[in-house]
């Protein structure tokens, strides 16, 4: 199988918000979000915990339904789960019962595609992963990391128009992060097709990132959306340039207000309030 | 050994490459082994793997022979010096008396004849808990409708134990067989079904998530994703259910039973036949046993990943 050459996936939210709960204890968790990811784009969602960020991407794979407002794949209203939107999961998603191939192969398998063609299909996928020595070992023999990256191949094989990632490499340490960064912007490259990502983590949505979409504290909404013109394919050395360095700052102090804003409710609920002024940056950093 | 094999995270394309090098490296360091042992006598690979063998099993080994052995020495002693002290030895068979009887019940087929009708009602009755049980125990854990239909009427009957069942049974079916295996059934039937419901509401939910975005409906998802997650847990199901059968089907066999193993014995009591008691028993031992193996086995076979999710506690 060949790289599919033109760019895929448009995904277009519109309006949308969420509640959850009955009347007197609903809690608003999304509210008016609104935002286009185009063809082939590599946009990340990130915001302080508990903003709504991964309900967001809940809807539109299809698990959560909305209580307002409208998502759009490629111009098709979104109604439920589907393969032609891959997700890779924060924890770990593989099959136990499963080996590495079949965990892949499974979508195709689903379509109906006949075995020897899901082979194929699946060994290419997994050599892109570098993962083809691993096709025969089940998912509980793999480490973190290469579990994660046939969660990734797994969610790629049915050629879908988009891939919905929520924070799929948090369980990961800091190494192996890097290295995953690269591995999914490569295979993101070949794929050509829009990826809607949620992080914590700054540097991480800077690196992988067309655009990057910073949320409010709960109920969330967009605050701001910046792109990033840093070059592809994206190195590791582009980190310490001076440009992504301002672009850190510049998110870390956004999301630093709405951090602020979400830990001084609370904080004022337990008759802490004023605590958050002595908060230092990096303790901050941390809270997100 | 897998961060060792595995490629450098910039080789998209060049994966072929370092497993390469990887095994001339794998080649090397065995010829320097090769070279660096002197003379390997012929028999040292099987010498040399019953010692592991015995270093890592040998403790379990010696245990194990303490745990029979003791169980052995207490009835061959009791018996050799008619211990009489609260507990009565005076009646019991020795082992050889037994050995004597295992030897003279084979003369005719009337034993083994028993033997195989006793696994005869074992089998029929537990294949149908089986049956019965796993796909309403999946519908249960996955449907809340299908739980309220069903588990109620289960619940009042599960306290019920397979041995009272005995009376109403024999009024219930048209033979006497039958309704042995109807009891041996039952006894099974619970077990099997709390276990597979089990496994359902313990599947993690992000597998039915991941089975939902990659495009399997309602009916894939039992098969593929439902069924092999719960498992685990049904075969815990099946281990329990098959020693509940053997104590339900021995119970309804003394009860009202012509032929099998629990009718030999309790016909042996009638007739005071001690060594027969003795043997019947230890018949019923090693039936269940080996009942409960073949589970084993069976799971082993049918859950091959297993061993390396519970790799804890070896």
């Amino acid at each position: 199988m060949s790289p599919i050459a033109d760019a895929k996936g448009l995904i277009e939210i519109g309006d949308l918000g969420v509640t959850f709960g009955a009347n007197g204890t609903a809690v608003e968790a999304i509210t008016s979000v609104s935002l286009t990811v185009k063809p082939g784009e590599f946009v990340s969602l990130i915001g302080p915990s508990g903003c709504g960020k991964s309900t967001l991407l809940n809807i539109v794979a299809g698990f959560v339904k909305p209580t307002r407002g409208t998502v759009k794949v490629d111009g098709l209203p979104v109604s439920g789960p589907s393969a032609n939107r891959g997700v890779v999961f924060q924890q770990y998603s593989l099959f136990p019962w499963l080996k590495v191939r079949e965990n892949v192969e499974f979508g195709l398998r689903m379509q109906g595609m006949p075995s020897g063609q899901r082979e194929t299909m699946a060994r290419t996928l997994l050599g892109l992963a570098g993962l083809l020595a691993f096709e025969n070992h089940y998912p509980d023999q793999l480490s973190g990391g290469m579990k994660q990256r046939v969660g990734i191949v797994r969610a790629l094989a049915t050629s879908p128009q988009v891939l919905l990632m929520d924070e799929p490499f948090g369980a990961l340490d800091a190494q192996t992060r890097v290295v995953m960064q690269e591995i999914l912007t490569n295979m993101w490259q070949q794929f050509r097709l829009s990826v809607l990502f949620i992080t914590h983590d700054i540097e991480e949505s800077i690196f992988l990132s067309d655009r990057v979409f910073v949320m409010t504290a709960r109920p969330g909404r967009i605050k701001a959306e910046i792109a990033v013109p840093l070059p592809r394919p994206r190195t590791p050395e582009m980190t310490s340039s001076t440009e992504f360095i301002a672009m850190v700052q510049q998110l870390k102090s956004l999301i630093r207000e709405e951090s602020l804003a979400a830990m001084g409710s609370e904080l004022k609920e337990g008759g802490l309030s004023g605590f958050s002024m002595s908060v230092g940056p990096s303790g901050v950093a941390q809270v997100i | 050994m897998y961060a060792a094999t595995m490629p450098p995270p910039d080789s998209t394309t060049a994966t072929a490459k370092p497993s390469a090098t990887i095994i001339a490296l794998q080649g090397h360091a065995a010829g320097e082994a090769a070279q660096a042992r002197p003379e390997p006598r012929p028999s040292a690979p099987f010498a040399d793997r019953v010692a592991r063998w015995l270093s890592l099993h040998g403790l379990s080994l010696l245990l194990w022979s303490i745990s029979l052995g003791a169980l052995f020495a207490v009835w061959y002693f009791g018996t050799k010096y008619r211990v009489d002290f609260f507990i009565r030895f005076t009646n019991i068979p020795t082992p050889t008396e037994v050995f004597a009887k295992i030897l003279e019940v084979n003369k005719s087929a009337k034993y083994m004849v028993n033997i195989g009708i006793s696994v005869r009602r074992i089998l029929s009755g537990f294949c149908i808990a089986i049956i019965v049980a796993v796909p309403m125990g999946l519908l249960i854990g996955r449907y809340r409708a299908a739980r309220d239909l069903l588990l109620p009427a289960c619940e009042v009957l599960r306290p019920i134990p397979a041995i009272a069942w005995v009376p109403m049974s024999i009024m219930l079916w048209p033979s006497n067989e039958i309704s042995i295996v109807f009891i041996t059934f039952l006894g099974s039937f619970f077990p099997i079904l709390l276990n597979t419901v089990h496994g359902v509401t313990a599947l993690d939910p992000v597998l039915l998530r991941a089975g939902r975005c990659l495009g399997a409906n309602e009916a894939r998802m039992f098969w593929h994703v439902i069924l092999p997650g719960a498992l685990p847990h049904i075969f815990t199901g099946l281990a329990v259910g098959m020693g509940v059968a053997w104590v339900s089907l021995i119970a309804a066999e003394m009860i009202s039973g012509q032929f099998g193993v629990g009718y030999f014995t309790w016909e042996a009591y009638s007739l005071i036949s001690y060594a027969e008691i003795a043997l019947g028993m230890i018949t019923i031992g090693v039936l269940g046993l080996a009942c409960s193996g073949l589970i084993r086995m069976l799971g082993r076979l049918a859950m091959p990943w297993e061993v390396f999710t519970n790799r804890g506690n070896r």
